[in-house]
């Protein structure tokens, strides 16, 4: 489903944030990627939804060369994919709910339907009783379960989260897990960044390890 | 406009049958009247009764027959005129022919300069509204560049992005033409008040007349064309990948 060959990126020179990467994530794959900060986690995520290109490598998802796509069909891939990103990237200036349900928006989909799968999506991270309210008076932790939210709402079939539970305390971290989790069991891939062990003893099928930009190993529990 | 046409003392009938035939079906002309030379004589004499010795002591009348032309101030395109009046003045029979040229020539070429200015500064206006416009567009890209990010990262098309953004630039285009419209029509309003005096017999002849309804539309279809372009070119820009 996701293969990644070779892949290199280098953002300064002389130092490499990803050498040599070669990864494969099979569907329905539940994989963690774990290592020190800065040993190119986020960049890696960000390789396969591709905000940012490799400066060497390959990827393919699906059975297409993703570097390959053109600029503006490069959200057909996007819509396959929820993503939570590290600094959430939230629209402050509007409510929770329009926050996550923009994703079903831009899919057009009836309005009606964008507020029942919203207020389930809000539900499931225990988050529905702040939908009309602004972001900016939420705390970390609920700001990361309305991106947690918004990454899930579509049911996508690929979720991409950076450390999404980094903010949340364990038994909500727990929650947020078992949730992809249940996402993971009807079919989605999931790709989770994290350096939290606990979760990873708990949860862990596939679990990729990075060290300086280098995968270090690769253990399938 | 008004030319009058002196005929030959000795013209045949046939001769002047024609010339009246010809005045008289050319669609430019709203009304033609012949005077015959008795009443050329008698006009001058009331006009001017001062000098009304002089032409006691003539044996004959002096003054000959004449057809006066009005032309119709519709439609009307100096050029078609001035080759009529050309046209007619070769038919035989016909002495000279008396009109304000001159007069015509300055104010058509004041009026080709005026038009000349009027385009130049429209254009100017128009480059400048477009630039501005396109500014606007630009420091709202600007300000809303997160959305924009989240927006493509959830996979929105590149036109879903840009609408909102065209249409603030096709409505401020509008806005804009409206209210140029609108002061417009102030400006014709108080004109004429201000310079009536001061422009004495010219305030007769030029007519301060508003745009017509089409014209109107035309200046606010005009205005959102402009505020589209001008989004356009910003968002095509600042939106590339």
């Amino acid at each position: 489903m996701i293969e990644l060959y070779r892949i290199w990126k280098q953002y300064q020179k002389p130092h490499w944030a990803l050498s040599d990467v070669t990864l494969k994530i099979d569907p329905g794959d539940f994989c963690f990627i774990t290592g020190p900060s800065g040993s190119g986690k986020t960049t890696l995520l960000k390789i396969i939804y591709r905000e940012i290109f490799p400066t060497q490598g390959q990827i393919i998802i699906d059975k297409r060369n993703i570097l390959r796509i053109s600029d503006h069909k490069i959200y057909r891939l996007r819509r396959e994919m929820g993503i939570v990103f590290q600094d959430f990237r939230l629209m402050f200036h509007k409510k929770v709910f329009d926050n996550v349900g923009v994703v079903l928006q831009v899919l057009g989909v009836p309005r009606k339907e964008i507020r029942r799968r919203v207020f389930n999506a809000l539900r499931m991270v225990n988050l529905h009783h702040k939908m009309w309210e602004y972001p900016s008076y939420l705390s970390y932790g609920e700001q990361q379960r309305v991106a947690i939210a918004r990454a899930v709402v579509n049911r996508p079939k690929i979720i991409l989260a950076d450390e999404p539970t980094g903010n949340l305390d364990p038994e909500l971290a727990f929650e947020i897990m078992s949730l992809f989790k249940e996402i993971n069991r009807q079919g989605a891939t999931i790709i989770i960044c994290t350096h939290d062990r606990e979760l990873i003893r708990h949860f862990g099928q596939k679990i990729v390890f990075l060290y300086k930009g280098k995968l270090l190993r690769k253990e399938t529990l | 406009m008004l030319a009058v046409f002196f005929l030959q003392k000795d013209i045949s009938e046939p001769q002047q049958k024609a010339i009246e035939e010809e005045l008289n079906k050319s669609p430019l002309v709203s009304k033609s009247r012949y005077v015959d030379s008795q009443m050329a004589l008698e006009r001058f004499k009331e006009k001017f009764t001062e000098l009304q010795g002089i032409v006691k002591n003539l044996d004959t009348n002096p003054f000959p027959p004449s057809f006066e032309v009005t032309f119709k101030e519709k439609a009307l395109s100096y050029d078609n005129v001035l080759s009529f009046i050309q046209k007619v003045k070769a038919m035989p029979g016909i002495e000279d022919v008396q009109f304000n040229q001159d007069w015509v020539d300055r104010m058509q070429s004041f009026s080709r300069l005026a038009k000349a200015v009027g385009f130049f500064l429209g254009g100017i206006l128009i480059l400048a509204s477009f630039f501005i416009i396109s500014n606007i567009i630009k420091i709202n890209v600007y300000s809303r560049k997160n959305e924009i990010e989240i927006l493509r990262l959830v996979g929105a098309t590149n036109i879903f992005i840009k609408i909102p953004f065209l249409i603030e630039g096709v409505v401020l285009g509008i806005i804009g033409g409206m209210f140029s419209l609108l002061l417009l029509l102030f400006l014709i309003q108080i004109f004429p008040i201000y310079l009536g005096s001061s422009l004495g017999v010219l305030n007769e002849l030029i007519n301060f007349r508003y745009l017509s309804f089409s014209q109107s539309i035309n200046i606010i279809m005009l205005g959102g064309l402009i505020g589209f372009l001008g989004s356009m070119s910003s968002l095509s820009r600042f939106l590339k990948t």
